[in-house]
């Protein structure tokens, strides 16, 4: 039994594995990046200073919401750190009747609060939240088709992992084994390397991600629970009594006092604030634990009276289930985690990334031996092939592309946030005509060299056209700006070791698959996330 | 035949599953409703599995199909007999 179970997951391994790898790769490479977040929402912004006192930008957010919007419906304050560029503001406008609802995020809605306490005039940028948002929503695309396509790809994945679990029964023994120079075998090492290594986290990433969109994939227990399912939210998301606005005027009382009395009774840092119908007698201040310092992405809140400052409502314990829940997403977000461990989840990432690269080049290096004329093989092929080039190579060479948009773009311009993504899917949109164009073995040399030294590059330009260049920012001690410039440096220097890895097997068509089995399997590092 | 025992009548023995359970499980409403949409992926996943692991294609069909009946009858018996919030 166990054999043929064994050898029946192979075939559903490589099959699922296939399907979705390209999407998977996406995802993988975006989310990876999406570890640090809020530090390339500031490495994207390099004329910010740095927030030193989290509570001198939350004064000053205050008092630019008083002057701003001071009968708004409500206000959002998140907590500025030091890894983010500032606080980030939002506040939404008594809805007028007959008009439908703004939607929080528009642009003329929020501010950019500095560490100076002042609205910081900087360059339009989505920054880290553009590749937080694609790792889930995809571009270009309605967000719910795009959640079902990555869900859809999750799901696979989980079957792959299972199904990849059962078929290397010799796992660990496989871990250790690195047979370089053998071509297919090679490629099956690197691959097990990079899965193996990483397996527990690539479970866990893998099924807490699917946690992270289960209200939308799998909807069919609340069906069979509620008729209606805000009851099931009201539940979960407990949230004090909606206020009404009273008309009478009064003012708000200094949220930083507040900020420090739920610190303590919070037991952690307070990581956003929300403020209903501020400057009103009935004034509501909610505080929100930060999620960077709990495991649970669902963190407990405190409602306060917004004039008087009097506690009035805190939030109550969550249920096994609901807490496991939270918790999965909390792992899977990696807020919690500290510099350290958030270098162990991106490290992570990054072999998952090699990981489904690795597997999807296997697909194509396992078949080429079979083929009955390696030289001419059938269309089938050639499309995964060429795609395989255009994905694995072309997008990290579009990241590369935006990342050099986002200090060129000139700072004025129009739509500018929107055109350091454009640029990456232009750039994107060129690896694949490249890659159609050209043989697979001369588009792989040309789009990893390119986008190795699109990365390598990016830390002397930095450090000749900004202040926080490698040695101005280890002078100041900005550690934030250190570490990215670095890790462009070292995925650049890999990228194009790897480039030039498979030009020298270039001319020896024989032997292209076994080069191109070290692209992956040398360096430990391909995917450029900062 | 396995693709289509594999990838919709899996998620279809999930969706059923994930109703019955969420009828069945003790605890509160809103808990039990999260607890059998967490099982409900690992269930997936397993029918996919055992869809490429059965006799035949035939056979997987005919296997995840009697399970998600049963999972089915719990359900509408429970929904039938009790009430939705």
């Amino acid at each position: 039994m166990s054999r043929s179970f064994r050898q029946s997951q192979a075939g559903l391994h490589t099959w699922s594995g296939l399907l979705l790898g390209w999407v998977l790769f996406l995802v993988f490479v975006t989310g990876t990046v999406a570890f640090w977040r809020e530090g390339m929402n500031r490495w994207m912004r390099p004329e910010l200073a740095r927030v030193e006192q989290p509570m001198q930008v939350l004064a000053g957010a205050q008092r630019f919401l008083q002057g701003k919007a001071p009968d708004a419906k409500s206000w959002f304050i998140p907590i500025a750190t030091e890894s983010s560029p500032g606080a980030q503001v939002f506040w939404q406008p008594q809805p007028k009747e007959g008009e439908a609802p703004r939607r929080r995020g528009r642009r003329d809605t929020q501010a950019l609060i500095g560490a100076d306490g002042l609205p910081a005039l900087v360059r339009e940028t989505r920054g880290g939240e553009f590749f937080y948002r694609f790792h889930f929503d995809l571009h270009y695309m309605p967000v719910i088709w795009a959640r079902w396509l990555v869900g859809f790809a999750a799901m696979m994945m989980l079957v792959a992992i299972l199904s990849g679990i059962v078929t290397h029964k010799k796992i660990f023994r496989d871990f250790f084994t690195f047979r370089r120079k053998k071509g297919q075998r090679s490629w099956l090492d690197g691959h097990n390397a990079t899965a193996v290594l990483a397996l527990p986290f690539h479970l866990m990433i893998t099924y807490t991600g699917l946690v992270t969109l289960m209200a939308l994939l799998m909807p069919w227990a609340v069906v069979a629970n509620y008729t209606d399912e805000t009851k099931l939210f009201e539940t979960l998301f407990p949230q004090a009594e909606a206020v009404e606005r009273s008309g009478k005027p009064a003012p708000l009382v200094d949220l930083r006092t507040l900020v420090r009395d739920a610190e303590t009774r919070l037991g952690g840092t307070v990581g956003s604030i929300s403020v209903s119908e501020p400057g009103d007698a009935s004034a509501r201040v909610t505080m929100y634990r930060a999620p960077s310092s709990m495991l649970s992405s669902r963190p407990p809140s405190l409602a306060y009276d917004g004039v008087s400052g009097r506690l009035l409502w805190q939030s109550p314990v969550h249920g096994a289930a609901s807490l496991t829940a939270g918790t999965m997403i909390g792992l899977h977000a990696g807020r919690y985690a500290d510099t350290l461990l958030r270098w162990i989840y991106f490290l992570c990432g990054t072999a998952g990334s090699l990981m489904v690269a690795s597997g999807m080049v296997m697909w194509t290096v396992k078949r080429r031996e079979k083929l009955p004329d390696p030289e001419d093989p059938h269309f089938g092929f050639r499309v995964v092939e060429r795609l395989n080039v255009a994905t694995i190579a072309g997008f990290p060479l579009g990241m590369g592309c935006m990342l050099w948009a986002n200090r060129l773009l000139p700072v004025g311009m129009a739509d500018r946030a929107e055109w350091e993504i454009h640029t990456l899917f232009l750039a994107w949109l060129a690896a694949f005509a490249v890659s159609l164009l050209r043989r697979p073995a001369a588009s792989w040399v040309a789009l990893l060299g390119a986008t190795g030294l699109l990365l390598g590059l990016l830390p002397l330009y930095n450090m000749i056209a900004t202040d926080k260049g490698l040695v101005a920012a280890l002078a100041l001690g900005d550690l934030l700006f250190v570490g990215v410039d670095l890790t462009l440096l070292v995925f650049g220097a890999a990228f194009l070791l790897v480039a030039r890895r498979v030009a020298r097997f270039r001319t020896e068509p024989r032997r292209e698959g076994r080069a191109r089995g070290k692209r992956i399997a040398a360096p430990a590092v391909l995917e450029p996330a900062e | 035949m396995r693709l289509l025992a594999a990838l919709p009548l899996s998620y279809a023995v999930a969706s059923v599953w994930a109703m019955a359970l969420a009828r069945v499980l003790p605890g509160a409403l809103a808990e039990a409703t999260v607890a059998a949409t967490l099982i409900a992926f690992v269930i997936c996943a397993v029918a996919a599995m055992y869809a490429y692991a059965a006799r035949s294609g035939w056979r997987a069909v005919w296997v995840l199909s009697t399970a998600g009946m049963a999972a089915a009858l719990i359900a509408w018996l429970s929904i039938a007999a009790g009430s939705r919030l």
